[in-house]
């Protein structure tokens, strides 16, 4: 791994020994991420181009796609997943990031008493298994069972079959959510923080700022890449979201559908099949997957260099 | 003089200010976030069918039942000891590679390297269940069905892109001077990464670990694919166990979960650690 | 180097873990399955079967919605149990089709010790067996016995005192239905397929809409679409949400007098300390009684098992009258036999349940057998019709049009 650096040699090649040092940095990631990652979803890529399950495949080209975006069923369940995850989406920017920043902001106080509890009861929800959150706020939300408390506490205009219809389901649904990860957030929010100099805020200080100017002209902009970064990363995930619709609606996105997210949609298709038949249509699913990958690129991309590796 | 008494004054007041309403937003949040868990807790207490006669109060009748078959009945201990050998190898590899691809991606600004970087990338915008088929097979010739060596191999494939990519760019974002003069020196680069880059980059390195802990801990699908026997099955797993084709004994899993939630906040805990303080602020005066 | 020590005594551990693979003498099978509710009864069968044979079978449940898919990825694999449970009708009969399950027709005891009706669930058309029928369920309405006698009522014999019971305990402040619709089959598979054979009739008549002879927009339709929506007035507040593991809570709390479900919940009750009995889905004034009694569990062999001689010697004692008579004590409470042979159960609810067959047509489940995609549009209409968006009318003519569809015409 180390070079032969002979005195003569400038400092300039020092610091930049070029690729063929460097890569021995990258090799063991990199073989373990195509190993394991790289290759087995690329293989799956290729199963897109196929129909059937194991022992049966035949090769159909793009018809996969093409049955994706015309079938007036298949496109329909597609469109409709595709609308709704924006929707979760929209959630996740604008409730649980903003929140995230807002308390990262409080936390990040060096005066303020109790960071540490307060910081530790943000994440706890976090720790919860999806599965779990899903029922406790099925409990919460269930008209029978929560009915007779709420009344009585005075509450009774809340009792409604909140997660049953159509109109309400998904942005309650969003909201648990939000609820169970705004901890992530706040995290990455508090190093980014953390890493602003201390010179710059106390400069600021002297001048004359405010808080609400501080945050606003000075950690704001310093904070970009991170939100970027926070903002990529919610995104790749909601749409690969799936287990807290399956906690608390079924994997069809029921209510009739309006709960379906991208990632339940794929779980039909790919993994688990329909109920009752069960027997999953992995081409179908793959094309899902590698549809909605390059959706996704074509959002990650402008948002990595408008926000990144800005000094 | 007075100028600077009233500055501090201001200063005093701006702190004041600052904090009621940070502390009633806080406390706000600590019934939101706390409510559910509150449930999840007294629930684990109550016979099988008082959840729904009495979902929110204390239990009538406490009982440790559920407490008491989750760690007699079956494997309990193993489960738990298989978890967080798991978690911990996977993140502590996640981190170990993670970081220095990240050190390396982030000095070697050439075409090749911000290729390998969006390769990287891309395996976050792909959902791994769909590679399930190909995984399964290579976990089938490489002998590893039933071990705990295929559930670190995906998780650790699966936590390498965010992880390069939250450090590369947080690596990049280091101020160059802080440890271009010990190059400059004569220090060795590993010497360099390990004593100077890393500890700067713990925040960073936190934050990886902490993403990743919990879809990890948290994880049903690849044990549930890999993994029958019973003794290398994980906690999670266990709880499917009691997940019944028509109804599930939520007690059972409460207390499970209670359980099983320690191990999580106390590795939390451990990594937060990182954030208190800054490291970046004394080092560029000194 | 902290963490690569980390990481070395990681593997260390790992390696002081790694089981001991020297096991070769005793046979050990695995059995895997959807049910992991029975996870300690068939266990307990299990090891009985131990005691007599000598041969080990481990009883190895998967995530239930998951389990065909789950099953199909091992079988896939080669990593696949040695016995599983199979589905009925074409689900399971598809895993037969590739290849994956055993050829169970010349086990001795499974074509002459099972009546057609359960052979038909698993069988293919040409008459080849794929599994051995283990368990069927019936489809029964529970009801609060408590409440009934403190309001005066009796338990309805016909659809339309069922109807005059909901109304009078719904006049009273009770709701007199625990289902809700949150739980997308519950309102197919037992509320509607359950009271379809009052209405369509048995196997026979069935066979007649599946050729297409009939249409599902017929009178016996129209009829059983109007009861429906007229059943529906009396389903719950917030019904919307209420899934069906909430419906044995709310009759065991005393808040609904009914609970149209399955047999497979007639042991959850006990937890409540509730009176409750159970009746057939009556049937209108004048029709000929009917009960959904469906063929649910089957199990099978796995053709590329390492112990052919051992699974079918499983699958032999399951088809004799004695192994069926050992099986039904673990049988989960609920879950039937389907042996042509006389069975004693210990619970006296079960026997009561299964004495419900008595002087009735028998049928499975409707669209499990031919019809299977007509699932999904029968649940968003029967949705639909629960919330008021569509008319019984409308209704039928959708199901006649996706029948066609099926049907190819």
């Amino acid at each position: 791994m180390q070079t032969t650096v002979q005195r003569k040699t400038s400092s300039k090649n020092r610091l930049n020994p070029g690729g063929r040092y460097w890569i021995w940095y990258i090799l063991p990631a990199l073989l373990m991420y195509c190993l394991f990652m790289a290759y087995p979803m690329l293989d799956s890529v290729r199963l897109s181009l196929y129909e059937g399950t194991t022992g049966a495949r035949t090769f159909v080209g793009f018809a996969n796609y093409v049955r994706l975006f015309t079938d007036p069923e298949v496109s329909a369940r597609f469109w409709g997943a595709f609308r709704n995850t924006w929707v979760f989406f929209a959630y996740h920017m604008l409730v649980q990031n903003v929140l995230g920043m807002l308390f990262a902001v409080v936390l990040t106080n060096r005066t303020m008493k109790g960071r540490q509890f307060y910081q530790t009861v943000v994440f706890i929800p976090c720790t919860i298994a999806v599965m779990v959150t899903g029922y406790l706020f099925k409990l919460i939300l269930n008209p029978q069972f929560a009915g007779p408390t709420l009344r009585s506490v005075g509450l009774g205009f809340l009792v409604k079959p909140w997660l049953g219809s159509e109109k309400t389901a998904l942005n309650v649904i969003s909201l648990v959510s939000v609820w169970q990860w705004v901890g992530i957030p706040t995290m990455m929010f508090v190093a980014g923080l953390q890493g602003i100099s201390e010179d710059l805020l106390e400069a600021a200080d002297i001048a004359g700022a405010n808080s609400w100017q501080t945050f606003w002209y000075i950690k704001y902009p310093l904070l970009l890449p991170v939100v970027g970064m926070i903002a990529i990363l919610t995104f790749v995930s909601n749409f690969n979201a799936f287990d807290i619709i399956y906690a608390m609606a079924t994997p069809d996105g029921a209510p009739n559908y309006s709960t379906d997210l991208i990632g339940s949609l794929f779980y039909r298709y790919g993994v688990a099949g329909k109920h009752p038949i069960g027997i999953p249509e992995p081409g179908v699913g793959a094309a899902i997957s590698t549809a909605v990958f390059f959706m996704l690129l074509a959002g990650v991309v402008p948002t990595l260099r408008a926000t990144q590796g800005k000094e | 003089m007075s100028t600077r008494k009233n500055e501090r004054k201001d200063a005093s007041l701006k702190i004041l200010n600052m904090h009621i309403p940070s502390h009633i937003l806080m406390i706000f949040w600590v019934f939101i976030a706390l409510f559910p868990v509150y449930l999840l807790i007294i629930n684990s207490f109550k016979q099988r069918m008082a959840i729904y006669s009495n979902p929110f109060g204390l239990p009538g009748v406490w009982t440790l039942d559920n407490y008491i078959y989750v760690v007699q009945g079956g494997n309990f201990f193993q489960y738990f000891f298989n978890s967080i050998t798991v978690v911990v190898v996977s993140l502590a590899t996640i981190l170990l590679l993670g970081s220095l691809a990240g050190y390396a991606l982030a000095h070697w600004r050439t075409r090749l390297s911000r290729g390998i970087y969006f390769f990287f990338i891309l395996g976050m915008m792909l959902p791994i269940k769909i590679a399930t088929i190909r995984l399964l097979e290579l976990m089938k010739i490489f002998d590893l069905f039933n071990t705990l060596w295929s559930l670190f191999f995906v998780y650790i494939a699966m936590g390498l892109p965010t992880a390069v990519f939250i450090l590369t760019e947080f690596i990049h974002g280091l101020p160059r001077d802080l440890y271009e003069a010990a190059y400059i020196d004569g220090a060795p680069r590993s010497k360099i990464y390990y004593g100077i880059v890393l500890p700067l980059i713990k925040p960073a390195l936190a934050t990886v670990g902490i993403y990743n802990l919990v879809p990890i801990w948290n994880d049903l699908w690849f044990p549930l694919i890999f993994i029958t026997q019973e003794d290398k099955k994980t906690v999670l797993l266990a709880v499917t166990r009691l997940q019944g084709q028509y109804s599930t004994d939520w007690p059972r899993v409460f207390a499970l979960l209670t359980l099983s939630a320690l191990p999580v906040i106390l590795l939390y805990l451990s990594m937060s650690k990182q954030f208190v303080t800054g490291l970046t602020a004394g080092a560029v005066k000194g | 180097m902290r963490k690569l020590t980390a990481l070395l005594l990681a593997v260390l551990m790992m390696a002081g873990l790694l089981p001991a693979l020297t096991q070769a003498e005793t046979v050990k099978l695995t059995m895997g399955s959807w049910r992991s509710d029975d996870a300690e009864k068939v266990q307990a069968l299990l090891d009985k079967y131990k005691e007599l044979t000598g041969v080990e079978i481990a009883f190895q449940p998967t995530v239930s919605d998951q389990y065909n898919a789950t099953l199909r990825l091992q079988l896939d694999n080669g990593t696949g149990p040695d016995l599983y449970y199979s589905r009925s009708y074409a689900v399971g009969q598809e895993l037969f089709d590739a290849g994956f399950s055993m050829d169970c027709t010349d086990i001795p005891g499974v074509k002459e010790n099972f009546p057609e009706s359960a052979l038909d669930a698993w069988q293919t058309p040409d008459g080849k067996v794929f599994a051995v029928p283990f368990a069927a369920v019936s489809q029964v309405i529970y009801y609060n016995k408590t409440l009934f006698a403190e309001n005066g009522l009796e338990v309805p014999t016909t659809f339309e005192e069922l109807i005059a019971v909901s109304k009078a305990f719904k006049e009273k402040g009770i709701e007199p239905f625990a289902n809700g619709i949150a739980s997308n089959w519950d309102i197919l598979e037992c509320v509607y397929l359950g009271m379809l054979p009052n209405y369509v009739g048995g196997a026979d008549q069935r066979a007649l809409y599946e050729s297409g002879e009939k249409k599902m927009n017929d009178e016996a339709f129209l009829k059983s679409l109007q009861d429906f929506a007229e059943l529906a007035q009396y389903l719950p507040e917030g019904f919307e949400s209420l899934t069906n593991s909430d419906g044995p809570a709310m009759l065991g709390l005393g808040r609904s007098a009914m609970f149209i479900d399955g047999s497979w919940t007639c042991g959850t009750f006990a937890d409540y300390g509730v009176e409750w009995g159970a009746i057939a889905f009556p049937a209108p004034e004048g029709a000929a009684p009917a009960m959904c009694f469906h063929p649910d569990m089957g199990i099978t062999g796995n053709n590329a098992t390492k112990y052919p001689e051992e699974v079918k010697a499983f699958l032999t004692w399951l088809a004799t009258p004695e192994g069926a008579q050992t099986t039904s004590t673990y049988l989960p409470q609920g879950f039937f036999p389907m042996i042509d042979a006389p069975i004693t159960f210990a619970d006296p609810a079960v026997t009561e349940i299964l004495a419900l067959n008595d002087g009735k047509v028998l049928d499975a489940r409707f669209v499990w057998a031919k019809l299977l995609n007509m699932y999904t549009p029968m649940v968003e209409q029967l949705n639909a019709l629960t919330k008021g968006e569509t008319t019984p009318e409308a209704v039928a003519e959708v199901f006649a049009a996706e029948q066609a569809k099926i049907v190819g015409q």
